[in-house]
């Protein structure tokens, strides 16, 4: 991503949390794709999207997928315009031209899925808590500004408030990465990053903290929606620690639609069962030069 | 099915799960290019190691036991794929043979083709035809998995060694009871020790009428019907008696030879004079009460007699039986251990005896639990010198450790019915006839009336069997305390 991080500080006080246990909808998003194989042409592509309701104390899911692509060199722009044109409801002239390479196909496409799944979550509940995987940065070719403005602003409307969690971040404060200068007070705490300037045409459609909500030294970058009052932020992350489970400053929701949509060896191996005798595709298995010239030394190349 | 994988004898096959196959189950391996085929026999049914499996049932558990509701929204319907990869099974199977221009030989020496071999479920009756277990002298044991009737040939139990082992209440009696009967009606003549009197009734249907082995079933009950004079019998015998039933020394037994040679050149061979002799002879007098301690036990056991009307029919029986074939049941039920001891000698040295003159041809011996009433020496005598003699045993145990391993090396046939203790499992593996392997895994899951045949009468194709039902008035039931309350 690219960002100026040279100015990012973390205000020294932390902000205190309690827990709030009022009731609230927690939904979360995640989407995950992988190459499950090669043809003579292109690439298999699957994608596959999962959301998680936390409601009375009971989690549910939506599992959508998996979606199976075959992507070529050929069709690759065909395909990625009519998914965004059928998820997103965009036209392609709309749309920002996004350059397509076939590798980053399984991405992409995913990313449409996960888009379109937190709109959906956006329109379709009322007063809730919505967390997404990732950040609030827009601009990208992945997450065009007007559709992550429209995501927020229809949940705004909606009394919805989105929080959006990282894993990983790159925000640097001092040297160090920002999840990993913890101050010694006692969680659930926030750190507020300020000073963030992104880089035209990258926009940052959050407020940026540090959340450090369970015991144990994790720590995440959540994004909180920059429109929504300081207060309503604060007490959104207060009812999210009052109405879902936490491990390791994680919220279980968003931990579940990650666990529920990721594919396992045996799906992948079921996938290729389906073409195989769906569509009478051959999967070819090309030999892992990695592995072919470095022996043990060379990476592993997936299921591919 | 796909062929997987071989390390020695072993197989491993790929098994996807609309093809149903089960341990015991034969397949046959066609490779069309070599022109042979194998045929394997399923020992072990495993899960296939599928990769991500483990992720699979752990997410689907992710709220400490409670499964998460949801909805899955699947249009290209890859479910049943994932079920389909994921209920995969690893066939587990052992080579029994090789298939040549219909020919069966024993080599696993060659490799099937892995991509281009056939596998099939090889229907037992086609696997009898290749086998060639048929014969003149049909047996039905019983109906196989997929229904075809298991008939061995009775010329297969003749001069061989066979056990039937099993825990308790599986079956053992009744097919031993079943083998017993059929080889009657191919004119046998057997001899049963009947321990818990269960074979007494053989010769009535359940409903208690005559059958067709009425006449061919003769009981004999020690000191009732079945008792002895001392004329009838060779000193040899009573000396096996005294030795082995009775621990006499053989200080003692020397005496007693002098005092029978005695008794019976003056013609004076009785219980009586027996005891008068003992009482006036001159020797040791720990030697004379040593030998009045045994003649006591021989008396009390009342399996001894002076009359003489009553002590023919043992041989009258075993010469009845060899002219029309029958069972002479020796019933030991509500004998003591000496006295079963006793009888056993007395019957045992009395067959040798009339198969040595030929007076009888040869006879089929079911002793039910041996080690209760056979001596030490008898084991070794029994597969060894008796059956050069014509004495062809069958053993019923459900303690397969009371049989000796050199016994189950020898066997010819052994009937195995559930075993679930490792322990006993363990003792019959040592068969000659058989695997280790085999043996452990499908008798560990035999149903009750099931049982895994092996040897000669299934021509070393071990095979799972229901052992059909017999209408005879069944006497081996186990007396219940709560039998009318429930």
């Amino acid at each position: 991503m690219l960002m100026q991080t040279h100015a990012v500080q973390l205000k020294p006080q932390p902000i205190l949390l309690t827990s709030r246990r009022e009731e609230t909808t927690v939904a979360a998003v995640d989407t995950s794709c992988m190459k499950i194989g090669e043809t003579r042409h292109g690439i298999l592509i699957a994608v596959r999207g999962a959301t998680v309701c936390k409601q009375n104390r009971k989690y549910r899911y939506m599992r959508i997928g998996p979606f199976i692509f075959h992507v070529t060199e050929e069709n690759k722009k065909e395909v990625y315009a009519t998914l965004q044109a059928a998820y997103l409801n965009a036209s392609h002239e709309h749309m920002p031209q996004v350059m397509l390479n076939l590798m980053q196909m399984p991405t992409r496409i995913a990313n449409l899925l996960e888009k379109w799944l937190q709109i959906t979550l956006a329109k379709t509940l009322n007063n809730s808590l919505i967390l997404f995987d990732g950040s609030l940065t827009s601009g990208t070719p992945d997450t065009p500004t007007t559709l992550m403005k429209e995501t927020l602003s229809t949940a705004r409307e909606k009394g919805n408030i989105i929080l959006a969690f990282s894993k990983i971040t790159n925000l640097r404060f001092n040297g160090h990465i920002i999840t990993e200068m913890l101050p010694l007070h006692k969680p659930p705490y926030m750190l507020e990053a300020v000073g963030l300037k992104p880089k035209p045409p990258i926009v940052l459609l959050g407020d940026v903290y540090v959340a450090r909500l369970t015991h144990g030294n994790y720590a995440f970058r959540l994004d909180i929606d920059k429109e929504v009052s300081s207060e309503q932020k604060i007490l959104a992350v207060e009812r999210l620690l009052g109405n879902d489970l936490f491990q390791q400053s994680y919220p279980e929701t968003l931990r579940l639609s990650h666990i529920l949509c990721t594919f396992t060896a045996n799906e992948v191996i079921a996938m290729q069962h389906f073409i195989t005798r769906k569509y009478g595709l051959r999967i070819l298995i090309r030999p892992d030069m990695h592995k072919l010239l470095f022996g043990p030394f060379g990476r592993g190349e997936g299921y591919s | 099915m796909k062929l997987y994988k071989k390390e020695g004898n072993i197989i491993q096959i790929l098994s996807f799960p609309n093809e149903t196959v089960e341990k015991g189950d034969y397949l046959i391996i066609e490779d069309g290019d070599a022109g042979k085929a194998l045929i394997v026999q399923v020992i072990d049914v495993q899960f296939a190691s599928i990769p991500g499996v483990l992720e699979e049932l752990l997410r689907s558990l992710p709220d400490g036991g409670e499964l998460i509701q949801g909805e899955d929204f699947d249009p290209l319907e890859i479910a049943p794929h994932i079920t389909y990869i994921q209920d995969a099974s690893m066939l587990i199977c052992k080579i029994r043979a090789t298939v040549e221009n219909e020919n069966l030989s024993p080599s696993s020496s060659w490799l099937p083709s892995r991509s281009q071999s056939m596998i099939k479920k090889l229907p037992i009756p086609m696997l009898l035809k290749l086998a060639k277990v048929n014969g003149k002298l049909p047996i039905i044991l019983g109906g196989t998995k997929d229904s075809a009737l298991l008939t061995i040939d009775a010329s297969s139990l003749d001069g061989r060694l066979n056990i039937i082992t099993g825990k308790k209440e599986t079956g053992k009696s009744h097919l031993s009871k079943l083998l017993m009967l059929n080889m009657v009606g191919y004119k046998a003549t057997v001899v049963v020790f009947d321990l818990n009197g269960e074979y007494i009734s053989l010769g009535m249907t359940s409903d208690e009428k005559r059958n067709a082995y009425h006449d061919k079933i003769h009981v004999l009950t020690p000191s009732q019907n079945f008792k002895v004079a001392l004329k009838q019998v060779n000193l040899h015998v009573l000396l096996g008696i005294l030795i082995h039933a009775l621990h006499l020394p053989g200080t003692s037994a020397r005496e007693f030879r002098r005092i029978w040679q005695s008794l019976k050149e003056r013609n004076m061979l009785n219980m009586h004079e027996l005891s008068e002799a003992i009482r006036n002879w001159h020797c040791n007098q720990h030697v004379r009460d040593a030998l009045f301690s045994r003649y006591h036990a021989l008396a009390n056991s009342g399996f001894f007699t002076d009359e003489m009307g009553g002590a023919m029919l043992l041989e009258e029986c075993l010469f009845k039986a060899s002219e029309h074939g029958g069972a002479v049941i020796i019933n030991l039920k509500n004998t003591s251990a000496i006295d079963r001891q006793i009888v056993v000698e007395y019957v045992l040295g009395k067959l040798v005896e009339l198969l040595i003159s030929w007076k009888l041809r040869a006879i089929f011996l079911f002793a039910e639990e041996a080690h209760l009433y056979l001596r030490e020496t008898y084991w070794d005598d029994i597969v060894t010198r008796m059956r050069h003699f014509g004495i062809f045993t069958t053993f019923i145990t459900n303690q397969p450790d009371t049989i000796r391993e050199n016994i189950y090396r020898q066997a010819d046939n052994i009937f195995l019915f559930n075993f679930t203790n490792e322990h006993d499992l363990e003792v019959v593996s040592r068969a000659a006839r058989i695997d280790a392997e085999t043996i452990k895994s499908i008798a560990r899951d035999l149903p009750p009336h099931h049982c895994l045949a092996l040897g000669k009468v299934v021509r070393d194709f071990p095979m799972v069997v229901k052992v059909k039902a017999l209408d005879v008035k069944t006497m081996g039931e186990t007396r219940l305390f709560f039998k009318d309350m429930n």
